[in-house]
């Protein structure tokens, strides 16, 4: 019997993705035969990103909602109201009467920003903001099971990010009354009475993954973005006679919430040949825009900065966020900030062509 | 800025411990490890790393989860993982004190307390013994605008101050920057409204005040008695351990 001569020994693209994920992205990333430019496992550029695609208001019973996908990360968000009643805070919040005004909200009021916008927002957690992952997304996240630490990582900087980039104006979700005057007041008819804040309105936002396929966080924020800003409250006032607050039907009376700039999540992973073995001789190191899992899985050092190139000043910082690694210095800080203002151009004509 | 305090190896039944106090923050620190791991969280090549963070008041909720996670990644690439496969390094942080919560525009951030976990999770692992790539100082900063009225403010007018009560209440942004002995960025965490120079001068004055002058001055010729004003996270960080080590060779003398 002749032995068969020996089989080369040869792998198809997925066995070696499989069995030696590192070395397979360092192989796509030196090899450039042919290539201007390196090009990573999902045949992107190292700075290229998913162009974001959005739907908004496809949800019927949502006050606004929108729908997110980067490649083949997808995303719902929803958005729904409910109301607040200033009876049941325990400690409301000090709100001097003169900055209360019946008619504002409707005008837009980008101007006024007082201070103590700042304070009832997170005080009385206005904003809820809430990612299930576990929805079948991502083998990584089994429907059933409780919310992961990623799942919670990411409520929490949604949470963080909503209160300090201050989006949404407090005055949008102020429900007031000015009661009449009485005949005690018309006495001294130049003072109204004061105006009262009756409840306030809580926005539930909650974004539940379709798939999850890295960077799940630009894809979350992008989501929250469109749908706040395609979101209609209800007109709501306080109807002395039936003592309860009433809202009407008729959305020619609802309204949009007022939103502070268009802050925009770019995130970007390290993929550093110094923390896997078998990578040879030479410490090389890749900043990739836009992960994927599969690079997730591969990078320890993320970095994650919200810009706004809204403001009269330029482009803003809003957040950054760096942990995991020491690849990213001043340096490359400064050439990522120049990439994520490319990126905030992007999604904002995205939103605001979704925008309907 | 007040100097921090800390005390070492206090627990006796932890592998290693740490407190740590500074601007009115105060954690508890003990590490364990390397200690058996749970089958779901085992990996082959390296030990599994657990942060927990247990707040001052409460159970912990998401402000904790996104600490640990922080916490979590910076010490993976901290410890040597690779000499302790198939193990668990565990980290529990409590904190004990917190300074009394006020209205500022930073009061829901979890970024002030940052600082003060990054320091004691280091303390409680230098108590601990466990073989580390290189230690760390942590800083956070608060910067100050002169005022929103003025469209261009000149970076120099621009108040760079710790993170205090008094710092918080006038602040525009935070940051928590945390450098390794050699001075490469490890962790930086902002939020605020900022241009990107101002991260840069934030960044510049963070590395001083973590590692000392820029001017790349060998570890080795750093004074230890200082003057106030020269005093850094890192000397400060060798002059506690110094005592410890000091404290434990008693014996011999």
């Amino acid at each position: 019997m002749t032995s068969a001569s020996p089989m080369p020994l040869s792998f198809s693209r997925e066995i070696f993705a499989t069995v030696s994920p590192a070395p397979y992205l360092l192989a796509n990333l030196t090899n450039v035969e042919g290539e201007e430019y390196p090009r990573r496992t999902n045949s992107r550029q190292t700075d290229e990103f998913r162009l974001p695609i959005i739907n908004v208001n496809s949800l019927q019973h949502c006050f606004g909602s929108a729908v997110v996908r980067t490649g083949d990360t997808a995303v719902v968000c929803g958005v729904r109201g409910e109301i607040l009643h200033s009876s049941d805070i325990a400690n409301p919040p000090n709100v001097p009467a003169t900055s209360l005004h019946p008619q504002s909200g409707t005008a837009g009021s980008d101007t006024a920003s007082p201070a103590q916008d700042i304070y009832e927002i997170p005080a009385l957690n206005l904003l809820v903001p809430n990612i299930e992952l576990a929805t079948g997304s991502s083998p990584a996240y089994l429907p059933g099971n409780p919310p992961t630490a990623l799942a919670q990582t990411l409520s929490q900087r949604m949470l963080s990010l909503l209160h300090s980039t201050r989006l949404v104006d407090v005055n949008d979700l102020r429900i007031l009354y000015q009661p009449p005057a009485t005949p005690e007041d018309e006495e001294t008819p130049d003072v109204s009475p004061a105006v009262e804040i009756k409840a306030y309105w809580t926005l539930y936002i909650d974004i539940l993954f379709m798939s999850l396929d890295g960077n799940p966080f630009d894809a979350a924020w992008g989501a929250l973005l469109a749908a706040l800003k395609n979101t209609k409250l209800p007109r709501a006032w306080w109807d002395p006679d039936l003592e309860m607050i009433v809202c009407s039907d008729a959305i020619s009376d609802a309204r949009g919430l007022n939103l502070h700039g268009v802050p925009v999540s770019v995130s970007f992973a390290v993929f550093d040949t110094k923390r896997h073995k078998g990578m040879g001789e030479k410490d090389m190191a890749w900043v990739l825009a836009d992960p994927d899992t599969f690079e997730e899985g591969l990078c320890e050092e993320t970095v994650t900065i919200v810009v706004d190139g809204l403001s009269s000043n330029g482009m803003q910082l809003r957040r950054i966020e760096k942990s995991g690694g020491t690849i990213v210095g001043k340096d490359i800080m400064r050439s990522i900030v120049g990439r994520a203002a490319k990126r905030w151009e992007e999604w904002h004509s995205v939103i605001g062509q979704a925008g309907g | 800025m007040a100097v921090p305090e800390a005390t070492l190896s206090h627990l006796n039944r932890a592998d290693g411990s740490a407190t740590y106090s500074s601007n009115g923050y105060t954690v508890v620190g003990a590490v364990n490890g390397p200690i058996e791991v749970q089958r779901r969280d085992e990996l082959p090549e390296e030990a599994a790393i657990e942060v927990n963070i247990r707040p001052a008041v409460g159970v912990g909720s998401t402000k904790e989860r996104y600490l640990e996670s922080i916490l979590q990644s910076t010490l993976r690439r901290i410890i040597l993982t690779h000499t302790f496969p198939r193990t668990l390094i565990q980290l529990t942080l409590q904190v004990v004190n917190t300074p009394a919560p006020f209205d500022c525009p930073f009061t829901s951030s979890p970024l002030p307390l940052l600082p003060a976990l990054l320091e004691t999770a280091m303390l409680a692992l230098l108590s601990a013994s466990l073989p580390l790539a290189s230690t760390y100082t942590s800083v956070g900063l608060a910067l100050a605008m002169p005022s929103p009225v003025k469209k261009k403010a000149s970076l120099s007018a621009t108040a760079i101050m710790p993170i205090d009560d008094k710092a918080l209440e006038q602040a525009s942004s935070i940051h928590v920057f945390a450098f390794t002995a050699d001075g490469d960025l490890l962790v930086a965490e902002s939020e605020g409204l900022f241009a990107p120079e101002y991260w840069e001068h934030a960044y510049d004055r963070a590395l001083e005040l973590c590692i000392g002058s820029k001017d790349g001055r060998a570890e080795g010729e750093m004074v230890v008695e200082g003057e106030p004003e020269d005093r850094n996270e890192s000397q400060w960080l060798r002059s506690v351990m110094q005592e410890k080590a000091e404290q434990e060779q008693r014996w011999k003398t």
